[in-house]
């Protein structure tokens, strides 16, 4: 490969002063002359068949321009990644508090709610299901009329009774883990506008714009064409903005008044109506040999998807993938459930259900280590997948496996070798230090049998820069700055001349979701191809000019060179003038399909993957034996994500990522009772603010270059927040010696594990 | 038909970014419909609406305030900053430039109530601790970061503000 000027190297993000400045438009930054506002009218209860809606007084009030109810979609009344169970507007049940009955558009924002409050609903409350085990009996009243389990993934190779018995250790448990929420800081909004031809454009956060404009299109019956989705900029999104938040109700609203509409959800109306990571339990069953092998791993995984599927199903068989750890494991029995509830909605969030059950196996994998008296980072270097290993599933890894690369840059970090020290330093003598170490894998892309793919494209521009084209959004996660500088070394161009257009089926081609930490790599080798293809147009223009034959012709630096005459130089501008005078124009388009696992799991599809990134963690923390509270005080974070295109955004993503773990693993859980959202807000839903993150996060970077990546890339936007979780809880035991088996590890259940410890 | 109740309306002239501005109000204006919707001052953002993140905070007088919950006729007579006001020279302001050096920046959405309460942290205290940079900006949330490239950018900005002056 030739040397790199922009990859790998800390490009300012291409967005950095716009955003600074306060002139970056977010979605609900747009307003239009005539604009109505639109509000939803959500359930008042968590189960219950509606008998009757009475929209008669909202409809006189004044000021209201539209109310619309089921009878107001004109096409499927559905909407859902994996299948469109969830109603637009329901007509004859509601499945959780945020269903959504009735839509409003009024003259303003005050209107619109006064309005909610006059519609009338007869409802008939049904029994509430709120335990997924329970919702698994046949005895239980049905979320669906298809019955409760949603997918149920079930995998077994080798012979686990055999292994459990010929062991040296064995230990079983079982897990909790919360209904962590995405918290974007820009709730769900976005605003919509219609032309006289009907043609809608909806300016709207979300992850991919081509499904939603499939997704739009379905709801309305309409062509899909007529729809254009502008995903790019989305004010974060972690998953959650992946399935349908307001795009169709925008689209129903403008469709139905001819005038342009805006829909921003309250932040408590988010935290009822929006998605969340599914909460499950897991009950493991692992053996080892007495030098730390792993021999057997047993695990039955039940996940609350809600009331909805949404990703639920891909998400309970990427758990089940994942559930042995990025580790050789021979003999394996595992089995996982979806279930409906009443308890809100679940579905995609960063990890993907990865985060679950790594908590769980990086648990066991502690008390094994322990029983045997082995050092944790030593029985993780023993059982890390290496290439050409077979993995849990039975698929081999035949791409990049960076596990070891990790584990060894984590064993030389300061907080490793000076573990002892660190933790011989309690800020007060009631406070107990410990360090936890964790790993895993993340499968990048969607997976076997689910279609993955990419395009790009790269227009030369009249003025000799260059317009890139990938339809992935911008979240916050600095793609299109990646797509410059990928760009910039594929066109030999310097990234100042790049111009990106992101996340608009307007004008860019559908290049997949900015979900499955799969953009960077989807987007780059779309736009390694566009660029071969913009090459391949460029230079018989540059040959001509230069009057020397097409074979003569090289790409360096910013220019066009004769190779048998290196004075002979052009420029991309000289190009872009030369072919603007004949009324010309080049623009080329790259598309690349995502390479599968030759394993097929029959019946299932999304797993398993093909690529993985890898990553281990470190946690020094303190507990306060008095409260039960937790401190992390340091934390090491050693991705593997292939080629770090730009270094200081994978620090970026790594710090983000450690410390939305870290919330995961101490405060954070969405506490529905009885299908009733009880933490409405920031007060009482607790995220780690300055004061909680860690004094220092060290993130080093190890990179473990994948061939078929662009400059050896792969993904790390979902491995970051991962694996911290569980060595945050395992330095908990390192440091107060109880094990923590549910989290949030809140300063609550510390202490009542710490007083039942002293009790037995 | 039933009728909307009437709305109060009254005038109040304060000042944004150094600019004498004279809008009406309605009684359950807050400070931040008015910046956004009257003003079309976008950059302070609501995440919440309810005073636990911090996205719309602004200086009101000097002081940073979380403009979802002023209401709008407090705003009488005082002097406004908000984001859109740190750039009026034409050149970034130091802040901005570390933050735009250092990647305290992921989607954004934080990003202008951060500024404006590193601005406030700055004029009162040039040579912040870290210990003061992490409380002064620990009622404005984010979610993307850690935080920890917002501190360098913060602590990066102060020193530069010192070498110029
Ligand atoms: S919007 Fe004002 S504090 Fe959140
Ligand atoms: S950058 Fe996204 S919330 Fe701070």
């Amino acid at each position: 490969m030739t040397k790199t000027e922009w990859v790998g190297a800390d490009v300012i993000r291409i967005d950095a002063k716009d955003k600074v400045r306060g002139v970056l438009k977010y979605m609900s930054d747009l307003s239009f002359p005539n604009m109505i506002y639109g509000a939803v009218l959500r359930s008042k209860h968590p189960h219950a068949l509606i008998k009757k809606i009475n929209t008669k007084r909202a409809k006189e009030l004044d000021g209201v321009v539209t109310v619309l109810t089921h009878e107001d979609v004109p096409g499927l009344n559905g909407f859902g990644i994996a299948i469109p169970d969830q109603p637009v507007l329901c007509s004859d049940k509601v499945r959780y508090m945020g269903d959504a009955i009735a839509l409003v558009g009024a003259e303003s924002k005050e209107i619109a709610e006064r309005a909610l409050e006059l519609i009338e609903v007869e409802y008939q409350p049904l029994p509430v299901v709120c335990d997924p085990e329970q919702a698994m009996l046949s005895s239980s009243p049905k979320v669906h009329e298809t019955g409760n389990l949603h997918n149920h993934v079930k995998i077994e190779r080798g012979n686990v009774e055999a292994a459990f018995k010929e062991a040296q250790v064995v230990v079983e448990n079982t897990y909790f883990t919360p209904r962590q929420m995405h918290a974007f800081l820009e709730p769900e909004s976005g605003v919509a506008a219609i032309d006289e031809d009907k043609n809608i454009t909806i300016w709207c956060g979300g992850q991919h714009p081509y499904r939603d404009q499939l997704q739009v299109a379905r709801a309305l019956g309409m062509n899909p064409r007529k729809i254009r989705i502008v995903n790019t900029p989305t004010g974060g999104a972690f998953g959650g903005k992946d399935e349908i938040t307001v795009q169709i109700h925008l689209a129903l609203l403008v469709l139905h008044t001819g005038r342009p509409a805006k829909i921003v959800l309250s932040r408590e109306e988010s935290v009822i109506a929006g998605m969340k990571r599914h909460p499950m339990r897991i009950h493991m069953k692992t053996a080892a040999a007495a030098d730390g092998t792993i021999l057997a791993n047993e695990a039955r995984v039940v996940s609350d998807t809600g009331a909805y599927a949404s990703l639920g199903g891909p998400v309970i068989g990427f758990a089940i993938e994942h559930s042995c750890g990025a580790y050789r494991v021979e003999n394996v029995k595992l089995e996982g459930f979806c279930v409906y509830t009443n308890n809100g909605v679940a579905g995609a969030f960063r990890g993907f259900g990865a985060n679950q059950v790594t908590f769980a196996v990086e648990t066991q994998l502690d008390m094994i280590a322990e029983k045997l008296g082995m050092d944790k980072l030593e029985i993780r270097k023993r059982n890390a997948l290496r290439s050409g290993d077979i993995a849990a599933l039975g698929h081999q890894m035949e791409a990049s496996v960076g596990l070891l690369r990790t584990l060894e840059a984590a064993e030389n970090s300061r907080l490793w070798q000076l573990k002892e020290e660190f933790k011989a330093k309690p800020s007060a003598p009631h406070k107990k230090r410990g360090i936890g170490i964790a790993c895993s894998f993340q499968g990048c892309g969607l997976g076997k049998g689910l279609p993955d793919y990419g395009a790009a494209s790269v227009e030369l521009l009249p003025n000799g820069q260059f317009a890139i084209g990938v339809s992935c959004p911008e979240i916050g996660q600095g793609n299109t700055t990646a797509f410059a500088q990928m760009a910039a070394d594929y066109i030999r161009c310097s990234v100042d001349d790049i111009v990106v257009l992101s996340g608009d089926t307007g004008h860019t081609l559908d290049s997949g979701t900015s979900t499955a930490s799969r953009s960077i790599y989807t987007g780059g080798n779309a736009l390694k191809h566009a660029v071969q293809n913009l090459h391949n147009a460029i230079s018989p223009i540059a040959a001509e000019i230069l009057c020397v034959p097409e074979d003569d012709i090289s790409f360096g630096h910013g220019k066009i060179v004769s190779k048998s005459c290196p004075d002979k130089i052009l420029s991309f501008k000289d190009i872009a003038e030369y072919i603007t005078a004949r009324g010309l124009s080049i623009k080329s388009e790259g598309h690349f399909i995502w390479p599968v696992s030759e394993t097929e799991l029959e019946g299932y599809v999304g797993i398993p993957h093909l690529l993985y990134s890898y990553i281990t963690q470190i946690a020094l923390v303190e507990v306060n034996t008095l409260t039960g509270e937790t401190e992390v005080i340091e934390a090491v974070s050693v991705p593997d994500p292939g080629k770090a295109i730009n270094p200081q955004g994978v620090e970026g993503q790594s710090e983000g990522g450690v410390v939305m773990g870290m919330g995961y693993a101490l405060t954070e859980d969405t506490i529905i009772k009885e299908g009733m959202t009880l933490t409405r807000n920031f007060s009482t839903y607790i995220l780690p603010t300055s004061l909680d993150m860690p004094c220092k996060i060290e993130t080093i970077i190890a990179e473990e270059l994948e061939p078929s990546g662009p400059f050896g890339a792969k993904g790390i936007g979902e491995a970051v927040c991962v694996p911290i979780s569980p060595a945050i809880t395992n330095a908990i035991h390192d440091a107060v010696k109880v094990w923590i088996k549910q989290i949030p590890a809140t300063p609550e259940r510390v202490y009542t594990a710490l007083k039942s410890r002293e009790v037995s | 038909m039933k009728k909307a109740e009437p709305k109060h309306k009254r005038l109040i002239s304060f000042t944004v970014n150094g600019d004498d501005i004279e809008v009406e109000i309605s009684a359950s204006d807050r400070l931040i419909d008015v910046l956004r919707n009257k003003l079309r001052l976008t950059g302070t953002k609501e995440g919440c609406g309810i005073g636990e993140c911090g996205a719309c905070t602004v200086l009101m007088d000097g002081a940073p305030v979380n403009s979802c919950l002023v209401p709008a006729f407090q705003a009488e007579g005082s002097v406004i900053e908000t984001v859109e006001g740190l750039d009026a020279s034409g050149k970034l302001h130091p802040l901005q430039e570390a933050f735009v050096e250092h990647t305290a920046i992921q989607c954004g959405y934080c990003t202008p109530g951060m500024l404006m309460s590193a601005l406030a942290l700055l004029r009162e205290h040039p040579e912040p601790t870290r210990e003061e940079i992490t409380r002064a900006i620990s009622g404005n949330l984010c979610r993307c970061t850690g935080y920890h490239q917002i501190i360098a950018a913060i602590e990066d900005a102060s020193a530069k503000m010192k070498t110029t002056e």
